[in-house]
């Protein structure tokens, strides 16, 4: 089994997808952090909840390690290479248990250079302006380990996903529409229902305050569950569906 | 072949193997048996099933009924299946952006075995000055002999390759056939699989015919060849007294029009030497333009889908 993961990191280390994506991250969470750290009027930055706010930018990383990990899966359909990877390793679910394994560890990755990141400029631009950092200890413990939980659960979602559509663009589109647009419409609409989906289940996994959010604890229970859910659904049907 | 009995389990066993596509029969109650050390060429035209029939022996698709059993148990049941069995599917089967040796490098992480074993069949496909190249930037050929170094990673017992030729120029065939040839030679099993007999016809030891997803023939080249073999067209003012003369040397003819025979299983020669001691008169005698090819051909030639 490690013999398979070290197989799995190695196909995440072995292209150039994951460098283009950890510079897509690193671009998008350095904009977002500095706009919305120079921009914002000082009085919108004093209480605790906005500056948590402010260095939840790093959380940008949840969905740039669900892209990865898509990829680690769907590539294998697009181009084929799932051939070979399952006549190796025929016993299809070790497989798929292996990729979810390394899209943890590309996640978690991911998860501390975004965090770095976020944190690093939000506080930096809060101490230029001479603004004083308000959350306490434990707040902040709990969006950075929150970030960095999330951020590794989100590539075993991209891996769970992409094992269920198979199909990269269409694994993508649906990540995105999702996450993007259907469930803050779920959230806006029916918030009752909206915050078990998984991005709000996150942001109540980091201790953000928003009305209707669940408690941390709960939060955290949901996206394992919903990472749980996906991941088995994708193994079922890799270990059962043909490989043309 | 298809005797176990023979030479022990078979290495590659298919028992009334079907494969259903809706209403369409793609593999159709299809059974066969390889012994080890023989070399299979599995013909039939494209879409005959054969690379269905593949992906069913190589446990990448469920069998609508029936089973393949390779070293007597499905294949994803085997322990270690890289060091039993290789298999090259698809020429194409690579990551563009993945160096050729980070493409051997990940299946030989998963099958456990050393990064020496990659630079190993690198080298024995010739490859290795291309190695570290992006696959993007091979030719067809290149991509060829990375999926056999890849198939070759475990030092296989069987070796199962689709469609191999396809793109190799004329030296890429030579060298293949060579290669496996030698691969045979160490008692080893492969199955190659064909849509042009002619193509394998010097490599191969026993030929599988499907058509339409059915097995049309299973036999060695030799039976093949002597079912071709030799049909003689001979034309002659006395054709019955010519036919009883072949019938005496048990040789099998067949009319051809009211002055001519086919005359078959035997050479011109043959035929020429025989009506000459009999003093009978020839007026032509030529062998047919049929081959391998054309019996191939006859077999698989109705129509598919």
């Amino acid at each position: 089994m490690s013999g398979q993961i070290e197989a799995e990191l190695l196909k995440i280390r072995s292209t150039r997808t994951t460098i283009g994506l950890a510079l897509g991250m690193i671009a998008l969470i350095v904009l977002f952090a500095l706009l919305s750290g120079l921009l914002t009027k000082a009085p919108h930055l004093m209480s605790s909840q906005d500056q948590l706010g402010l260095l939840s930018v790093g959380s940008f990383s949840g969905v740039f390690s669900a892209l990865a990990g898509i990829m680690l899966i769907t590539s294998e359909y697009r181009y084929g290479t799932i051939r070979p990877t399952f006549l190796v390793s025929p016993r299809r679910s070790r497989v798929l248990a292996a990729k979810l394994a390394a899209g943890l560890l590309a996640g978690l990755a991911f998860g501390v250079v975004g965090q770095a990141l976020g944190t690093g400029i939000g506080i930096t631009i809060l101490d230029a302006r001479g603004i004083t950092y308000a959350p306490g200890a434990g707040a902040t413990a709990l969006l950075l380990g929150g970030t960095l939980a999330a951020s590794a659960l989100w590539g075993a979602i991209g891996v769970g996903l992409g094992a269920i559509l198979r199909n990269q663009v269409g694994a993508i589109i649906a990540l995105l529409a999702w996450g993007f647009v259907v469930e803050n419409l779920l959230f806006a609409f029916v918030p009752s229902v909206g915050r078990f989906a998984p991005v709000h289940a996150q942001n109540g996994l980091f201790g953000l305050t928003t009305k209707h959010l669940l408690s941390p604890a709960a939060g955290a229970a949901t996206l394992i569950a919903w990472t749980a859910a996906l991941a088995a659904v994708g193994i079922a049907l890799a270990a059962r569906r043909d490989v043309s | 072949m298809s005797d176990p009995s023979v030479s022990g389990v078979p290495v590659v066993r298919a028992e009334s193997l079907t494969k259903r596509f809706g209403s369409v029969v793609a593999v159709d109650d299809l059974s066969f048996a390889l012994a080890p050390g023989t070399i299979t060429g599995f013909l039939g035209p494209n879409g005959a099933g054969k690379t269905t029939t593949l992906r069913m022996v190589l446990g990448l698709a469920a069998p609508s009924r029936g089973r393949a059993l390779v070293f007597d148990m499905l294949y994803a049941d085997l322990p270690q299946a890289a060091l039993r069995v290789g298999a090259v599917l698809e020429a194409t089967d690579f990551h563009p952006g993945r160096s050729g040796r980070d493409h051997l490098r990940t299946l030989s992480r998963a099958a456990l075995l050393p990064d020496s074993r990659v630079d190993e069949v690198l080298t024995l496909v010739e490859l290795s000055d291309a190695a570290r190249r992006r696959v993007k930037g091979y030719s067809l050929g290149m991509r060829q002999r990375l999926g056999l170094a890849a198939a070759l990673l475990g030092d296989p017992e069987l070796l199962v390759l689709d469609e191999p030729a396809n793109g190799l120029d004329p030296e890429g065939v030579r060298w293949l056939r060579d290669f496996l040839r030698d691969f045979a030679r160490k008692g080893r099993t492969v199955l190659i699989s064909s849509h042009v007999l002619a193509e394998v016809a010097q490599t191969v030891d026993q030929v599988l015919i499907i058509n339409r997803g059915k097995l049309v023939v299973e036999s060695s080249l030799e039976q093949l060849t002597a079912r071709v073999g030799g049909s003689v067209r001979v034309r002659s003012p006395e054709v019955s007294r010519l036919q009883e003369a072949l019938s005496r040397a048990q040789i099998a003819t067949s009319p051809s029009n009211e002055h001519a025979l086919l005359v078959h299983g035997t050479t011109s020669d043959r035929v020429g030497d025989i009506a000459f001691a009999a003093r009978i008169p020839i007026h032509e005698l030529a062998s047919e333009a049929s081959s391998l090819e054309d019996v191939f051909l006859e077999l698989t030639s109705e129509p598919v889908r």
